[in-house]
């Protein structure tokens, strides 16, 4: 598979303040094809900005820590890479979109200054054709060319986030982290930034990471989809796969705490119970306390990946003798 | 932006006459009379009455406020009563030594502790950033007049390198400007370094990362440009607080300025020198405190936008 841009293999990453261990991302495997999306799913806490964060070898130091693994960006592992190699990797061949667009720029410069500054950085370029790049930018994600010299707090937060995904796409990147582009915006807003990532995503043929915990976005605009729970992919396929013949008892409990838009009297099940400590993950098979299914084995062993069919999988002890044959009947 | 400046300026003379009418009334109750200070040893109850009924001071209260306001309003500050000369004079001979002996500590006191707080705020864990707060914390404890006494007796006394008097000229500011920087200098730091962490943990920095924006860069034009606001109004507030708190340096080194002069005029009860030093420092608070209010914006366009729609 030669074709796959981002590649993480069992990454482990834990934070230490004051003493406690968090264990945030407990050996997590990813990979996205060129041009591909995948959609990582799961409850705030999960480990899902945390693994994204380390694809830009952003983890926050000194509490966070990489422990294991390895995330391989275009051949290159950047975990290995010098902080000097990382600045020209950064917003170049991969970027990201963070969730929070109010605070997530720069309020004392220009948005044009804080577009053209990653264009200056990557594409020996003067101050001119830099500032030239970022308003074909704004343009290229809907804003006029002429707000270039405005500040950040003159834009709404729908247009935040449009100067956020020019930023991300000046440089023509190959992945694009996506870290809940729309969970802080309107629904009408949502749908306008969505349609329009989609679109640039085709343009500029990237490959992306689409963090969320909304099942319409994966839906939406996703290939593949990963689901994650305290630290773990517990379930990764393609739409199908997870939409149709969904497995992981956990999955199961994500959809059915959707509204069913055709049966409005059907009540909420949400899935009972908190997300685990992450200081304190239960042994086992994390899911275990909330899962509706659990048997003794679940509290002591940690179940081991289930492979259902060549592009489904889940880590789930319910699947451990189901042959692909019997599912396949 | 130029009409908020006026307003501002403007703005300030309610609190100029304020500060006169409270000085003016303080000492206007107090029991001191004026003319046993002028009289000196020739003081006679008749001479005493003639001194008074010429200076005005049988008027009502809210006469002589007037009469004084009014002069003010011409230049005069009135004569003082020791000396029978204008305050004015005095004032303007000494105004602008404190001046320079302000301007000059507080730029030895942001050039030192900006840098300081900043690298501090990198590395927060760092032995640099323990080291820096301790001496902080000493040059806060530290008394002026114990700092400034101990610099005289080491680098005049002992060393003979600088001299133990205090003047307007290189030599003779570095002392005292060391001496007043040190207390504001531990201040600025901590703000400094506050503001930068503070800046450093926002979203927009990790954002600036994402870009690839180098680190030097990402503190520099990034982090340090947020974190302004607060260090500026901190050396804002500082250069204020010296204009009239550098009574105590000035005293330790006989430094010709404002401070001394109105600490003689305090012993001496010559209320139009009090007065008239009081007033100037009611100025440069008021001023110093506008000068902060432009630079925010010409810092945050935030703040500029605020100003040109209430302008």
């Amino acid at each position: 598979m030669a074709d796959e841009i981002l590649q993480i293999r069992d990454l482990q990453i834990e934070f230490v303040s004051e003493g406690e261990v968090t264990k945030a991302v407990n050996g997590v495997d990813l990979t996205i094809a060129e041009g591909k999306t995948l959609g990582l799913v799961g409850e705030t806490g999960a480990g899902k900005t945390t693994t994204a964060l380390s694809v830009l070898n952003l983890v926050p130091k000194p509490q966070g820590k990489i422990l294991s693994g390895e995330v391989i960006l275009d051949g290159v592992n950047v975990l290995e890479q010098s902080e000097h190699e990382m600045e020209k990797i950064r917003g170049n061949t991969v970027s990201m979109i963070f969730q929070d667009p109010m605070s997530a720029l720069n309020p004392v410069m220009s948005v044009g200054e804080q577009i053209a500054e990653v264009v200056k950085i990557h594409e020996k370029v003067d101050e001119k054709a830099a500032m030239e790049r970022a308003r074909e930018m704004l343009e290229t994600v809907g804003i006029p060319g002429e707000r270039a010299v405005e500040y950040p707090h003159q834009f709404s937060g729908g247009m935040k986030q449009r100067v956020l995904i020019a930023i991300a796409l000046a440089c023509s990147p190959k992945v694009l982290l996506a870290d809940e582009p729309t969970t802080a915006l309107d629904v009408t807003i949502q749908a306008q930034v969505l349609e329009l990532m989609k679109e640039l995503k085709r343009k500029f043929n990237m490959a992306m990471l689409m963090i969320t915990h909304d099942f319409g976005i994966v839906a939406e605009v996703c290939d593949e989809v990963s689901v994650m729970y305290a630290g773990k992919i517990v379930e990764h396929g393609t739409l199908e796969d997870v939409f149709d013949h969904k497995c992981h008892p956990y999955t199961e409990g994500l959809f059915n705490s959707l509204p069913d838009i055709d049966n409005r009297k059907s009540e909420l099940k949400p899935i009972k119970g908190q997300m685990p400590d992450p200081t304190n993950l239960p042994t086992g098979c994390p899911f275990h306390p909330r899962c509706d299914y659990c048997t003794e084995r679940c509290s002591q062993e940690e179940p081991p990946k289930v492979q259902i069919n060549d592009t489904h999988y889940v880590r789930c002890w319910l699947y451990e003798n189901t042959k692909e044959s019997q599912l396949k009947g | 932006m130029i009409k908020y400046i006026l307003k501002r300026l403007l703005a300030l003379i309610p609190v100029i006459l304020g500060v006169i009418f409270i000085i003016q009334f303080i000492l206007y109750i107090s029991p001191n009379d004026p003319a046993v200070v002028i009289l000196g040893v020739d003081y006679t109850p008749e001479g005493a009455a003639q001194v008074r009924e010429s200076l005005g001071l049988n008027d009502p209260f809210i006469v002589q406020f007037a009469r004084y306001v009014l002069d003010l309003l011409r230049g005069d500050f009135g004569n003082s009563y020791v000396t029978g000369e204008p305050v004015a004079v005095q004032l303007a001979a000494r105004f602008p030594n404190t001046l320079i002996l302000v301007v000059v500590s507080m730029t030895l006191c942001t050039i030192l502790s900006l840098p300081i707080g900043i690298q501090s705020a990198v590395k927060p864990n760092s032995w640099f950033s323990n080291i820096t707060a301790a001496l902080g914390m000493v040059g806060i404890a530290l008394p002026t007049f114990w700092l400034g006494l101990m610099l005289i007796l080491l680098f005049a006394v002992h060393l003979e390198w600088l001299p133990a008097t205090g003047s307007v000229s290189l030599t003779g500011m570095i002392l005292p400007a060391i001496t007043l920087s040190a207390s504001f200098m531990a201040g600025t730091m901590r703000t400094t370094r506050s503001s930068m962490l503070d800046c450093l943990n926002q979203d927009y920095i990790r954002t600036a990362k994402a870009k690839g924006v180098s680190h030097h860069d990402v503190i520099d034009k990034h982090a340090l440009k947020n974190a302004l606001l607060p260090i500026i109004t901190v050396v804002g507030v500082n250069v204020g607080t010296q204009m009239g708190g550098s009574v105590l340096t000035e005293t330790v080194f006989s430094y010709p300025g404002l401070g001394i002069m109105l600490t003689n005029g305090i012993k001496q009860t010559d209320t139009p020198t009090i007065l008239g030093c009081l007033v100037v420092m009611a100025i440069c608070i008021g001023i110093c405190n506008l000068l902060v209010d432009i630079i925010f914006a010409f810092v945050d366009p935030r703040i500029k936008s605020q100003y040109s729609k209430r302008g």
